[in-house]
């Protein structure tokens, strides 16, 4: 075990030494996962709404109940405020007058002036702020029947709170019957983006890193550590432990800083951890595969780039598989990505166990076994090529 | 054995227990080319054994048999009195492998790369620290142990390539072609180091097609073409196969052929041959004969303008065994 274990660690040590893998390994995952969660995460902010107009009750009464939404409320000028909705940077600006905000301190009847931007996404952004006006304008006109009735203003208010903390409000539940609604319902913003780039990357690495088995092999260092007290056995379970434990890494990752930066739930840990080894296990093979059946380093590693690429799109791991039509779902079924995205699904968004996601961790360890022993035969091939 | 052997007390082959290598009628074949045919050679304690031939010989495939890379299709490869093979894990530590091509990690440092090939050989953390520094001092690198292999010179690489070898003291260290492309200091270097082996009792395989190197190294020699071993010995021993005799050429002016038949006349000289200006001789220990031939030559009435002597050396056995020059 113990020559198998310098191997090991020999690869980790040279692929952490190659400085450009610090940035694709590092930096580009998050990044991707960053962006993917901000395109198309379901947590996303419900709107943005830019306001002009100076502080008075009736702009703190209306931002409040926007806030309350989760819509995002900015404070500009007019001016500032149109700008932003030309360039689509606010789904709707709300211009809250000194005349209105007057009205409304005297329980007079308010008109308020809203501009919704082009984009598609602000008709809903309306409906929120109308929304929270029509609440505002509702308190306000209790307030003033209250005050009207005889009780001082200080006196109503409180009326009204206790009265809110007496009567509970009819509950709305909203039921969207859509599968695919349904599938993502409750998905923190960036979930789905972080598992599919820790299987992209996962793979995605693994497979570039079979240019280095190439050139072990090439440069005769192969040749020389058969000629050590070294089988043919142990110089392949180094590779692959080499391989397995940067696809770990790299995997273990962008779970952890995922998990940190962006509050993704990866679910039960430990099933999130063995979905991950058993992944890179077949990466790791698949990498053997590769850097067995080729002798030149630098195809090899467009080869893999490619492949891992192609593989993670057709199981994926760049567009979500829910979203794939039948035929390419079955085709889907035949990448390691897949799988390996169905089990984490499982984990984070509907809180499964192991019994659970045994079938998908069964068909990556037959995926992986199948793999290493083709990565095996090919390697013991390739070695006796390279003597 | 199949090769012309000349036996010789001084450089007598140890008996068998004594040798560290064995090698028995090895044959190894590559489709339909037998690159390797009955080759049979022994190595003792302390004994460097070289492998002369031009390339395509079979050197490399016969290092790879001996070192347990490839599997031989018959014959046998004793180290240390047993048997080696690509499976022997336990017979390989006895072995040092010098291969032609730079087998180092470009993208480790040089200490790295002797801490990574020391942990396959087994050493112990204290003996593979040890060993690592005794080994970075002998080949002149312990100022450069820190920096990357792929920033040395090539001759820095190649005395790492060596220092890799001799890293887990084996009793057998084979060098296949270490002088390849490297600057003559640094050859100078790893030959000086190859001698300090043998000295040490290291028994030393040395494959080279420069006859040079085999000259000065090697206790005997195996002058291997084609697949097979032509002729074994020490150096005096090989050149005695191409008859042991000595080329004087005399060049000058006068009356050659009085000149020549002068020099008939003498007991050292063997054959004289003459075109216009030129007399050449076939002599026996031509150091010794030289003074009486120019003498003779001289009174004869030939004013000599060059002399110059040719003694036979491993590129003419060489050509007298294979009727090709060592390098062709």
């Amino acid at each position: 075990m113990r020559p198998a274990l310098a191997i090991g660690v020999v690869e980790l040590r040279r692929f952490f030494r190659d400085r450009s893998n610090i940035f694709f390994v590092f930096i580009f995952p998050l990044l991707l996962v960053l962006v993917i969660g901000l395109q198309f995460g379901e947590n996303s902010s419900q709107g943005r709404v830019a306001v002009a107009g100076d502080g008075s009750a009736l702009r703190t009464a209306v931002v409040d109940e926007l806030e309350a939404d989760d819509v995002t409320v900015t404070f500009d000028d007019a001016d500032d405020v149109r700008e932003q909705l030309a360039r689509g940077r606010s789904d709707v600006g709300l211009f809250v007058s000194d005349r209105a905000a007057r009205a409304f301190d005297e329980g007079e009847n308010v008109r308020i002036e809203i501009v919704t931007a082009a984009q598609s996404g602000s008709q809903a952004t309306v409906q929120d702020v109308r929304a929270a006006v029509r609440a505002v304008g509702v308190e306000q006109s209790q307030v003033t029947a209250l005050t009207t009735a005889g009780l001082d203003e200080e006196a109503a208010q409180d009326a009204l709170a206790r009265a809110r903390e007496t009567i509970q409000p009819p509950e709305v539940s909203v039921s969207n019957v859509d599968e695919l609604a349904q599938e993502f319902s409750g998905v923190g913003q960036f979930d789905v983006g972080a598992a599919q780039q820790t299987l992209l990357f996962v793979f995605l690495i693994s497979l570039a890193g079979s240019a280095t088995l190439i050139q072990a092999r090439r440069e005769g260092v192969v040749a020389r550590t058969l000629a050590a007290p070294v089988s043919a056995a142990q110089v392949i379970a180094g590779q692959v432990l080499g391989r397995f434990v940067i696809a770990m890494l790299q995997g273990g990752y962008i779970m952890a800083a995922s998990s940190l930066l962006f509050g993704v739930a990866w679910g039960n840990i430990a099933l999130a951890l063995l979905i991950l080894s058993m992944f890179c296990v077949v990466a790791a093979a698949a990498a053997m595969v590769i850097g067995s059946v080729m002798d030149n380093d630098s195809a090899a590693s467009g080869v893999g780039v490619g492949t891992g690429l192609v593989l993670a799109g057709l199981g994926g791991s760049m567009l979500p598989l829910e979203l794939f039509p039948d035929g390419m779902r079955t085709i889907a079924d035949f990448t390691p990505h897949a799988w390996g995205y169905e089990a984490f699904a499982e984990i984070q968004r509907h809180g499964a166990g192991l019994v659970d996601i045994l079938p998908s961790i069964g068909v990556l360890a037959a995926m992986a076994a199948v793999l290493l022993a083709l990565g095996s035969w090919l390697l013991r091939r390739s070695l006796a090529r390279a003597l | 054995m199949s090769a012309d052997t000349v036996p010789d007390e001084s450089t007598r082959v140890p008996d068998a227990g004594d040798d560290v290598l064995v090698v028995r009628s090895l044959v190894r074949r590559f489709g339909g080319i037998t690159a390797v045919d009955d080759v049979s050679f022994r190595i003792g304690q302390g004994e460097t054994y070289g492998l002369l031939g031009p390339n395509g010989a079979g050197k490399t495939t016969t290092i790879s048999m001996v070192a347990g890379l490839i599997r031989a299709d018959s014959g046998a490869t004793l180290v240390n009195g047993r048997e080696m093979g690509p499976d022997r894990v336990d017979v390989k530590h006895h072995i040092g492998l010098v291969p032609q091509n730079l087998a180092i990690y470009p993208d480790l440092t040089g200490r790295e790369n002797l801490r990574y090939f020391g942990r396959l050989q087994r050493l112990g953390r204290e003996a593979l620290d040890r060993r690592v520094d005794e080994v970075l001092e002998l080949i002149g690198l312990t100022d450069r142990a820190g920096d990357l292999t792929k920033e040395y010179s090539g001759g820095m690489k190649r005395r790492l390539n060596i220092g890799i070898g001799l890293l887990h003291q084996p009793r057998l260290l084979i060098l296949d072609e270490p002088t390849v492309g490297v600057d003559p200091q640094s050859r100078h270097a790893i030959l000086e180091s190859v001698e300090a082996l043998s000295v040490e009792g290291m028994a030393v395989l040395y494959t080279t097609h420069y006859m040079e190197e085999a000259e000065r190294l090697c206790d005997r020699i195996g002058i291997i073409d084609e697949g097979r071993i032509q002729a074994e010995g020490s150096r005096d021993e090989l050149v005695r196969l191409t008859g042991g005799v000595d080329h004087i050429r005399l060049n000058g002016s006068g009356d050659i052929d009085v000149a020549a038949d002068a020099l008939r006349e003498l007991p050292e000289v063997e054959q004289v041959d003459a075109d216009r200006r030129t007399l050449y001789l076939t002599v026996r220990d031509a150091p010794t004969a030289v003074a009486r031939i120019v003498t003779s030559a001289t009174r004869a009435g030939l004013s000599l303008t060059d002399v110059e002597i040719t003694r036979p050396d491993l590129e003419s056995v060489f050509l007298h065994l294979t009727g090709k020059a060592l390098r062709d």
